[in-house]
């Protein structure tokens, strides 16, 4: 039965009420979590030109100063150029440092991009990696099948034809591990500066990356602390516009950045628009009946319990990447 | 064919065959999701030849033993008329 106490279901449920409030409070914790539990100085931020780096990267130099916050540019073969373009406006608006570090030859070494080209090949034989883009799509047809998702590879050749072809697992999970490398030699990155400064790394995860296992565990999941991991999509946006993040950003839609051909994270990941989504999956961590949610988001009732479904299931499949190591086998 | 694809399943998921009753919805229960639905996949063309279209991924073919073992009977008997 629903809380008699529980805000009625509406589109405006997510907007924040005192921004400023907001703010202050994420700001008033990260100098606590950062400054007085870890003893750190200050953050170093890895900056795509994405909505949420940005953001996160503005509550920290609210919350640390200018000075405190490093902005790490980690650019490598397969990222848009926007992105450093972006990310450097970004560092200027809020008057950090930045220092840019290209991952290629790391990833290279990994054999990052050879252990993935190799399971596209094995798929799409006609696909050159020296010429051709690939991506990893979801259909967007496919929440309503009721069966979880399974993943498509697109190769775009150089005369702009395409060609998209289902993953058999094998070929799906090579293209995945491999593609990881990118998140992990980040993450190894910001370490370095992190700890060569004394600093925390300061993690961009929102909440429903974090909630629905879109990141790498160990990867862009690994941080000391994620001042909007528990920001809807569409509240990290109110905090840009507020904060003063660059239009450009603010407009951009979000990609992947990591395949080489342009991917939204729509198509490779949440299969509906950020609005909507922000709405619905409130609607269902609240339990709210899916009737009310229907009437307000202009679904059937039908779809909304197909949709709630399916959040329930990846919730659950992604546990395991939410989840530390599990150590406590023996003893007390 | 409903015991093979049944002990798949559950050496697969580390579960009980016993458990896995033909209706039982295996990823509702949250017994199998993406990565067990690409391995029956791979498992029902190793074993039975069958080969998976785009369009037959739904849950009327997948959703249990009983749905799968009657989507392998259907497209075997396809091929061999």
């Amino acid at each position: 039965m629903k809380d008699a106490k529980k805000t009625a279901f509406s589109r405006h449920v997510l907007k924040l009420k005192n921004i400023d409030e907001v703010i202050d409070n994420i700001c008033t914790q990260l100098k606590e979590d950062v400054g007085k539990r870890f003893r750190r100085k200050g953050g170093v931020v890895g900056i795509s030109g994405g909505i949420d780096s940005s953001v996160t990267l503005a509550l920290a130099v609210k919350a640390f100063g200018a000075d405190k916050v490093l902005g790490v540019l980690l650019p490598e073969n397969d990222s848009s150029p926007d992105s450093k373009e972006f990310a450097l406006k970004l560092a200027e608006k809020f008057g950090i440092r930045t220092v840019e570090e290209n991952i290629s030859g790391a990833l290279d070494g990994f054999g990052c991009y050879r252990r993935r080209d190799e399971a596209v090949k094995r798929v799409v034989s006609e696909y050159d990696p020296a010429v051709d883009k690939m991506k990893i799509v979801i259909p967007e047809d496919i929440i309503k099948r009721n069966l979880p998702p399974v993943h498509y590879v697109t190769v775009v050749f150089q005369d702009g034809s395409e060609k998209t072809v289902r993953l058999p697992m094998n070929e799906y999970l090579q293209i995945v591990a491999a593609s990881n490398f990118k998140q992990r030699s980040r993450m190894s990155m910001l370490y370095y500066h992190a700890e060569a400064l004394h600093y925390c790394v300061i993690g961009t995860p929102n909440k429903h990356e974090v909630q629905q296992g879109f990141f790498v565990k160990y990867g862009d999941g690994a941080a000391d602390v994620m001042p909007i991991g528990n920001l809807y999509k569409t509240q990290v946006y109110e905090l840009a516009e507020y904060m003063g993040v660059p239009k450009e950003i603010i407009e951009r839609t979000p990609t992947t950045d990591t395949y080489s051909a342009e991917q939204t994270q729509e198509e490779f990941f949440y299969q509906m628009p950020f609005g909507e989504m922000d709405l619905l999956w409130y609607g269902w961590e609240n339990g709210y009946p899916p009737e009310e949610v229907a009437t307000v988001m202009g679904l059937t009732e039908e779809d909304v319990m197909r949709i709630f479904k399916n959040f329930e299931r990846k919730k659950q499949t992604t546990e395991y990447l939410r989840t530390p190591p599990v150590h406590g086998y023996y003893g007390v | 064919m409903k015991d093979k694809i049944r002990n798949f399943i559950a050496e697969t998921t580390f579960t009980e065959p016993e458990l896995i009753k033909d209706e039982t919805m295996i990823f509702d229960e949250g017994i199998f999701d993406s990565m067990g639905l690409l391995s029956l996949i791979n498992f029902l063309e190793e074993e039975f030849g069958v080969i998976t279209d785009d369009t037959e991924l739904i849950e009327e073919n997948f959703g249990n033993v009983e749905r799968i073992a009657a989507f392998v009977e259907r497209k075997k008997a396809a091929v061999a008329s």
